[in-house]
């Protein structure tokens, strides 16, 4: 039996939370900065959320903050057995999905004609991939701010996605999906051994090259 | 002699704009020259509806229509709604309200008319005038 409680996250909780920890940090820290230089704020604003299934119900209804939403979730992981052992570390490749869903409204132009709703639902969507990139592959967080478990970070592949034509929706919607491969290691749970005896050895090398063991045991009778 | 299409017409016009049918609904109709029904009548619909947008997550969406008689938008002088693609240009307008009677106004994003009996389904899509 294993006698402990398994009271953790394991690694994997941890790098998709630290993910969506970044995100909202540096979203926030590119408001601040847009907002010095002079620049509309709201364009680098997205809204973070983890393993949600159904974030776009926000878009629904008529009061709403437009801005892109972002969905972090884990997918899979593959572990390699040549380089983990059978006691207690696991390496793991893992694939976080980053989707971004854009959302876009028509609406008419003072200046002349009209904005097309598809076409900024597709712009808000590139943008929010293009700061999720660029923030996850920043200098900063090579190691996703978790050196000592994660080992490496590296973009898989970039997907978009068009929503079903034949019944076009009201509310124009565009998404995309960043997969984040990320290297680290799980661990497991280990055997606690109880000491029985401590065991003293000194290793002497004599002057004609023999090699000598001195062994104390110390131990109540 | 009245043939079958005329018969199908009339009944359209019976159902879609009488009040004796129960089904029509007051709708505005603004074209891209900015000239706007009055007095028009159809049928609308605003509701929910499950998206699909490949990303393995079903997601929440909502569908508008209305269906208009083409004889009706003719007598008012307007021509037969459509999608602008073009954003020089402006689109379609359509206006009604909810059964609460709150008003939304929309883009006409896809019409599908039907010649052979006289009427045109309109797809839209949201629009902030």
């Amino acid at each position: 039996m294993i006698e402990t409680l398994i009271d953790k996250q394991d690694n994997f909780e941890i790098i998709r939370d630290q993910v969506a920890a970044i995100l909202a940090l540096e979203v926030a820290n590119q408001q601040t900065l847009a907002t010095a230089a002079l620049k509309d704020p709201n364009l680098w604003k997205l809204r973070i959320y983890i393993e949600r299934a159904n974030p776009w119900e926000a878009f629904l209804h008529p009061t709403i903050d437009e801005s892109p939403l972002v969905n972090v979730w884990y997918e899979n992981t593959d572990f390699d057995l040549s380089s983990s052992n059978v006691g207690e570390r696991q390496r793991a490749r893992g694939i976080l999905n980053i989707d971004i869903y854009g959302y876009g409204k028509s609406a008419n132009n003072p200046a002349g004609g009209h904005k097309a709703g598809d076409e900024l639902a597709a712009l808000n969507c590139q943008r929010g991939l293009r700061l999720v990139r660029n923030i996850l592959m920043a200098a900063e967080y090579t190691y996703l701010g978790l050196r000592g478990v994660v080992t490496g970070r590296m973009p898989q592949s970039i997907r978009f996605f068009q929503p079903e034509q034949d019944n076009r929706a009201v509310q124009n919607i565009v998404a995309s999906r960043l997969a984040l491969a990320v290297s680290f290691n799980e661990y497991s749970p280990q055997v606690v051994l109880n000491t029985l005896e401590f065991i003293s050895i000194d290793v002497i090398r004599a002057e004609d090259g023999e090699i000598l063991i001195e062994a104390d045991y110390d131990f109540t009778p | 002699m009245t043939g079958l299409r005329d018969l199908v017409q009339k009944d359209l016009g019976f159902i879609m704009e009488t009040d004796k049918a129960g089904a029509r609904w007051p709708i505005t109709v603004t074209d891209p020259s900015g000239a706007a029904s009055t007095g028009l009548y159809g049928l609308s619909g605003d509701i929910s509806q499950v998206i699909d947008p490949d990303t393995g997550q079903i997601i929440s969406g909502r569908l508008a229509t209305v269906s208009i008689r083409i004889s009706a938008l003719s007598a008012l002088g307007l021509g037969i709604p459509q999608g602008i693609e073009d954003n020089t240009k402006k689109p379609w307008i359509v206006t009604f309200n909810d059964i609460n009677g709150n008003s939304f106004t929309f883009k006409v994003a896809q019409s599908s008319p039907d010649r052979g009996i006289g009427f045109v389904n309109c797809t839209l899509e949201q629009y902030t005038p």
